[in-house]
């Protein structure tokens, strides 16, 4: 009886382990970023190469990518309080987050690759200068506590 | 001095030939308090913008501050800026001495928090506990905690979800208000609740 649950067990540990893999699944990415608050017309969540519609209410995980429509718009906030918001054909790759909730400090790094963004900053930029970066094709933009919007042209 | 002017002019040419590449603004700061900064570096650029509607574009491999109407960044941003959730608040509730319950105020301004809730259409609630520094380290750790997790309760009670409410403790270890060690302070004895 013991070695059959032993060995139940250890069938157990081998297919956790292979779903683990073969996912790719890291602490890191299972743990939720942010969370969808508004949808507007077609919004998309790009996620392990798999596209699946933007619903009001789903958590985002590191290297999510949001996309929007051409009538499309959707608004994010971050687990550190930062806000995303973005409008038509639109795409931002969510390349990097942490955040530590007992001190505040983190760092994030999003990837804005064509459209419109306004972005509200949270605990990350006010208490880690230097810690939250947009990248955009040809420029990188350093953010200290403040409100701010982006537009990258698709034409580069 | 022409010939000075002239590469000038020759590179305001190119650069004019160039499609923009990016747009960069500050705005104004959505619920009041001071305008922070951005940075934008390109290749041997650096560009800092820190006024409300400073603005820079990015054309060519580099980054230089523009002038551009204000009117245009309305209409350039209107859709983004429409999308915008309800943004986080922040409120605080204040504790009888050693205890976890409210002092009452507090219960009244407990409503503001579940009223907050109301308006969005999805939320998540983080709710942490800190206490005065009457008292030993383990006893306040538990009251910060049990402090959380009345308010949490009380929420919960009132109809919100409990999976959307996270709760933490964190004793005497960050004063709002920095006292001696054993020293009773009010303003200490509090929860700090984030609805987003």
């Amino acid at each position: 009886m013991a070695g059959r649950k032993k060995f139940g067990l250890a069938l157990w540990l081998a297919a956790a382990m292979l779903i683990a893999t073969a996912g790719g699944a890291s602490a890191a990415e299972t743990t939720p970023i942010a969370q969808i608050k508004k949808v507007t017309g077609q919004a998309a969540v790009l996620r392990a190469g798999e596209r699946r519609p933007a619903v009001v209410g789903d958590m985002l995980f590191v290297k999510d990518v949001i996309e929007t429509g051409p009538d499309g718009g959707i608004g994010i906030t971050f687990t550190d309080n930062t806000v995303f918001s973005a409008g038509p054909s639109s795409e931002i790759a969510l390349a990097e987050f942490q955040f530590d909730s007992n001190d505040f400090r983190g760092a994030m790094l999003a990837d804005m690759r064509r459209g419109t963004m306004a972005v509200v900053s949270g605990d990350i930029a006010r208490s880690t200068p230097g810690a939250m970066k947009i990248r955009t094709p040809t420029a990188i933009l350093g953010v200290r506590g403040t409100t701010f919007a982006v537009q990258v042209y698709g034409n580069h | 001095m022409i010939w000075r002017t002239i590469p000038a002019l020759a590179s305001l040419v190119i650069l004019a030939g160039c499609p923009r590449q990016a747009l960069f603004v500050v705005l104004p700061n959505a619920e009041g308090g001071g305008v922070g900064a951005i940075t934008i570096e390109e290749e041997k650029t650096v560009t800092t913008l820190d006024q409300p509607y400073a603005t820079a574009e990015s054309r060519a491999g580099s980054t230089a501050a523009i002038a551009e109407a204000q009117g245009n960044i309305s209409v350039i941003f209107r859709s983004a800026i429409a999308a915008q959730p309800i943004l986080p608040h922040h409120f605080r509730l204040y504790f009888i001495l050693g205890s976890p319950e409210p002092t009452p105020e507090s219960k009244a301004a407990y409503r503001a928090v579940f009223d907050d809730t109301k308006q969005r259409p999805v939320y998540q609630i983080e709710v942490i506990g800190f206490t005065d520094t009457l008292g030993d380290l383990p006893s306040n750790q538990a009251l910060s905690l049990a402090r959380a997790a009345a308010i949490r309760d009380t929420l919960v009670r009132d109809g919100l979800d409990r999976q959307a409410i996270s709760i933490a403790g964190r004793g005497k270890r960050d004063l709002l208000v920095p006292t001696a060690d054993q020293t009773p302070e009010p303003r200490n004895r509090r929860v700090e609740i984030t609805v987003r």
